[in-house]
Parts: C-alpha cells; structure tokens; sequence
C-alpha cells in the first residue's frame, strides 16, 4: 500500500575527507558508536579540508566551528563531526569556510583544520558522518573500504519520499 | 499559552554527544513544541541536529521553552534532566573509564 505514495531515491555522500574509513561502532565516543545520534561512518583524516559530501544547505555550524549539519534538497540531515571531544577545544584549530544557511555543492570546501594543533588535545581525529534524521532512512550502503580520498563515492542512503517531494524532485 | 524556564548546564560534557542523544530521546514523548534557547539562538528540542548546534557548554544558562498540551510536564522534564541527570551521565562515563 505504502508505494502508491512513496517513492524510493538513493542519495550518493561523498567523502568528505581523506583518509581510512573507521565503522561507527569503532568510534570511541558511546554516542557515536551505540549510533545515539544517527547511523553512518567516521573517517581519520590526513587531510586539512572538510568538504561536502552533497549538494544542500548548511543548516547548522557549531560554536566552536568543530562541527556542522548539512540538508539535503530531499530532507536528509547530514552531521559532520571532526573529531571525538573536540567540543572542548572551543575553536581552536577549526576555520569555518561557510555560513549558515549557505548552499553548497559536492566537494565544496567547509572547514579548515589544523589537525597537527589539536592531536593530542582531543580524544581522537575520527571524524563521524551519521545521518541524524533516520526516520527517513531506508537502508545505507558503504560504497569503499580501507581508505578514501576526499570526493569519492561513501555512502548511498536510500530514502523514502513522500510522493509530492518525488514529483518535485524527480527532473 | 507557552511555559518557559531557565535552567544552568551543570556537567563536565555539557549537553553533547551522549547527553544530547538521551535528551532528545525524552523531548520527542511529548506533543508540544518544544525549544531550546542558549545565547542568540533557538532549536527544536526534539532533534538531534539542534540540541548539539547550541553549544551549551558547563556554565551556560539555558532556557527551555514549551507550547501545546502537555507543556507543564514537558518543561519540568527538561529542567529535572539538565539539573540532575546529566551530571548522572558524567559519574556514568568517569565510573567506565
């Protein structure tokens, strides 16, 4: 009954870092890893650039600029965390390169990290990126392993669509 | 009518990661609007994304606002977890490592 007015589409994330791709569950932050905020993967970086991972919008920079929520056009919320603790930081070794409420597309630069000042300071480097908004979330594929370079294919989440979002959306 | 009342983060962690995720898991039982205000800015309380924007670190004065049928009891809840549980949470993490 529920595909008369629901239509599937896979949204692709790109990497949006350089580096090896971690699971969740080897996060080492209970919230990341028991998947408390959202499902997704965690990278460490050995790159200085967070870059998106979709075309959307920024919805939320954090503060302290060590995080940031992306929208997808479909709805999809996207959080990018850099590094486990990092909160405590309170800025320091993070350059947001976007305002809220900016557009941006694949591959766009977002912050700029200096992670040779903060190793050792925090945690850990591991960057999550977990869709917070699951409710809306099918199923998630892992496209690669080992390591990425940013922009490659990540992820492909497949989402349920309204029917009136489909039609707007499908050209 | 609305109910609104201020409440001071308490822990170590602030209300991030793991706090965030378990308030969030209390706010979206209730019907009302819920939101969250700290500093200049203002969030849906029952999502995720919102609560961890805030940066409502240890010292930060917050206020919890609700609109709609079960506002009274939804803001008692937020305050009750904000001034006692979360520092819970902390004991929790400092006993586990």
């Amino acid at each position: 009954m529920l595909n008369i007015f629901q239509r599937n589409r896979v949204i692709i994330l790109k990497a949006p870092l350089t580096g090896e791709v971690i699971r969740l569950r080897d996060v080492p932050d209970q919230a990341f890893s028991q998947k408390m905020i959202g499902d997704g993967i965690a990278i460490k970086p050995t790159n200085p650039y967070l870059v998106s991972p979709v075309k959307g919008e920024i919805i939320k920079v954090f503060p302290s600029n060590h995080a940031l929520g992306i929208k997808t056009g479909e709805g999809l919320e996207i959080l990018l965390h850099l590094g486990i603790d990092s909160v405590e930081l309170k800025g320091k070794g993070f350059e947001a390169l976007i305002k809220e409420g900016q557009r941006v597309k694949p591959g766009e630069r977002l912050v700029k990290i200096d992670w040779d000042l903060i190793d050792g300071e925090i945690a850990s480097t591991i960057s999550p990126i977990v869709i917070t908004n699951m409710e809306m979330v099918g199923g998630i594929k892992l496209l690669t392993d080992g390591s990425v370079q940013s922009g490659d294919d990540l992820l492909a989440v497949t989402i349920d669509l309204p029917r009136d979002n489909f039609d707007k959306l499908k050209d | 009518m609305m109910v609104r009342k201020e409440a001071i983060i308490k822990n170590k962690t602030g209300l991030h990661a793991r706090p965030a995720a378990r308030f969030v898991q209390l706010t979206k039982k209730y019907q009302s609007e819920l939101k969250i205000i700290c500093d200049d800015r203002e969030v849906n309380a029952k999502s995720i994304m919102g609560v961890l924007s805030i940066g409502a670190v240890k010292g930060k004065k917050i206020i919890l606002v609700a609109d709609g049928k079960d506002e009274k009891e939804a803001v008692a809840e937020m305050v009750q977890f904000i001034e006692d549980e979360l520092s819970a949470i902390d004991q929790d993490n400092l006993a586990k490592e």
